[in-house]
């Protein structure tokens, strides 16, 4: 009997879930399908898809990282008060706002390989952590004002679009290069597929797993930029809730939450059926509470096909044996 | 040294907490041989083998490739050496086609500082090595995770023999297989043998060994009991070193029975 490949399925349905969506939201409203609307949706998730495609690496490679959110909040104050308190130049708040955000990834990284912490609640922890530490720094005041040349990053526009945009989609094709063709890539599939076969075959997993949580960090340090220069304002309470959103577009969009599956186009389209549905909603007047509670049936739902998937998987693989 | 064995152990000993999983340990490998590994479970066959392949670090003893003192720290010092070893759960990667399976962690390379994949000949190599071992694989984009436990066998095969490797260690390779798969694997083995592979086989099955094996050493807690010539040698004589021990061997057998340690 002919095998269904469950990968390659759930890949492609996704993509079928963002037309059936927008195909129903633009008969339920006839301001859904407007190119305002549509470049409106793509523009507001810009930073949505930087940060889950930053996750997407440490959760292909077979982690977790909750801390995203908060990650956001303390490297966000952190540069906002470089640039509008401390009035240094843009580039080495930027630079010293990347950094950050690689450290504290970094951190994760450590305390889940060197400590052994279960990712899930190590990165909990340094949650709290990361967002105790924004708040003792900004002492919970809001920085605003920021130099044009920062504002530059949402506000410039390049062939019609803001500059961020184009900004995601290099991130995009950038990451999507690094799955498919590089060493790198292979090895971080292998990593959330077999850690323990990847270390017999050689390869310092634990340098690698380390490796994984400083790039979601950088990646996690250039979607807070672009969140800062979006709401030209930043507080404490900027970022956080950002990890869940990250979280189930990953989920929806095929990575996942055992390791070793996932990938960049069906990660992207998994973001715009969190935002499509958000928007259509919205359109239709359902409000942002039912919002909530449809997040959570779908995050739900991604998560039951995905066990769904690693069973039938395992099934298939007591009957072949 | 001798020139005429490609691999020496000499005095190895392994400790894992209060336990002595191996105590002492030589074993010779001739070049272009079958050794068939042998013991009771926990007579530290896996151990011994895992030392050799890298996986595990002896705590004291030396090894010797081609009369030369190795040291081999990891797996990748193994492989530099020409050793690789097929592991009993197959150390497969499910999510990948075979071509990754067999090239991940040792990948071709191309492009600035050597940071991209030369898929075109990795996947141009797995399939000579699928038509070299006559394996029944279609193509080398399969993913391992629709294949059949012979199939994976094959690829694990096809994995441990891709990068010119001497001496080739199998643990259990046919213990997940059927009467018809593990023939076929076990021509493979001698297919191998008679391309000069040195090769090491663990089993629990002893009629494996005396089919395909030169010699069979036999391990029973942690020691080295002894090494027998399979052409002078029965399945009771192996059985009842494996249980008895080189002291007791010539004690009478009558109590003994072969009845499948798989």
């Amino acid at each position: 009997m002919p095998r269904i490949d469950l990968a390659g399925l759930k890949k492609y349905t996704i993509m079928f879930v963002l037309l059936v969506l927008m195909a129903l939201f633009s008969i339920a409203s006839p301001y859904f399908l407007t190119w305002r609307n549509i470049s409106n949706i793509i523009i507001q998730n810009t930073y949505f898809i930087i940060v889950a495609i930053g996750l997407s690496f440490v959760m292909i490679g077979g982690g977790i990282d909750l801390s995203v959110g908060y990650q956001m909040s303390l490297v966000g104050v952190v540069t906002a008060m470089i640039m509008v308190v401390y009035h240094w130049p843009v580039w080495l708040a930027v630079a010293l706002g990347l950094l950050l955000g690689t450290a504290l990834g970094l951190i994760n990284g450590l305390i889940v390989t060197r400590i052994k912490i279960f990712p899930l609640i190590a990165t909990l922890a340094t949650s709290v952590i990361f967002q105790g530490v924004s708040y003792l720094i900004s002492q919970a005041k809001s920085f605003r004002n920021y130099p044009e040349e920062f504002l530059f990053v949402t506000k410039g526009i390049v062939l019609g679009m803001p500059f961020d945009v184009f900004l995601t989609l290099l991130i995009v094709i950038l990451a999507s290069f690094v799955y498919y063709e590089t060493v790198f890539g292979l090895r971080v599939v292998a990593l959330g597929g077999n850690e323990e076969a990847l270390r017999l075959a050689g390869i310092n997993t634990r340098r690698l797993r380390v490796a994984l949580y400083a790039l979601c960090g950088f990646l996690v340090g250039i979607a807070t930029m672009v969140m800062i220069a979006k709401a030209n304002t930043m507080n404490s309470s900027f970022g956080p809730g950002t990890e869940f959103i990250a979280l189930t577009a990953a989920i929806v969009g095929g990575v996942s939450f055992m390791g070793g599956e996932g990938n960049v186009p069906a990660l992207v389209a998994g973001v715009f059926v969190l935002a499509v549905l958000g928007n259509g909603m919205q359109l239709a007047g359902w409000g942002t509470y039912a919002q909530f509670i449809v997040r959570g049936l779908i995050l739900l739902g991604a998560v039951a096909f995905d066990e769904y998937q690693k069973h039938a998987r395992r099934t298939r693989q007591k009957g072949s044996c | 040294m001798n020139a005429e064995h490609v691999v020496e152990m000499r005095g190895i000993c392994k400790r894992f907490g209060g336990i002595h999983a191996l105590r002492g340990v030589d074993l010779e490998l001739r070049r272009g041989e079958i050794m068939g590994i042998v013991g009771d479970n926990g007579a530290g066959k896996s151990t011994l083998m895992k030392i050799l392949s890298g996986a595990y670090r002896a705590d004291e003893g030396e090894i010797y490739i081609d009369g030369e003192r190795a040291h081999i720290r990891n797996p990748q010092d193994a492989s530099r050496l020409g050793i690789g070893m097929i592991y009993q759960d197959l150390a497969l990667f499910n999510n990948l086609d075979v071509a990754k399976n067999i090239f991940v962690g040792r990948e071709w390379c191309h492009g600035p500082l050597g940071l991209l994949l030369d898929k075109k000949r990795m996947y141009r190599r797995a399939e000579e090595l699928i038509r070299e071992l006559r394996v029944d694989i279609r193509s080398p984009r399969l993913s391992v995770a629709l294949m059949s436990g012979g199939q994976r066998q094959m690829v694990a095969c096809a994995r441990a023999i891709a990068f010119q490797s001497k001496i080739l260690i199998m643990d259990e390779p046919t213990a997940a297989l059927g009467v018809t798969e593990a023939n076929k694997l076990l021509s493979l083995i001698r297919n191998l043998r008679d391309r000069g592979l040195s090769i090491l086989l663990i089993t629990q099955r002893i009629p494996d060994i005396l089919a395909i094996a030169d010699r069979v050493f036999v391990l029973k807690g942690g020691q080295r009991q002894d090494v027998l010539e399979v052409s002078k040698v029965s399945l009771d004589d192996v059985v009842t070193m494996i249980v008895r021990g080189k002291d007791r061997a010539g004690d009478p057998t009558a109590d003994i029975a072969y009845k499948s340690f798989g």
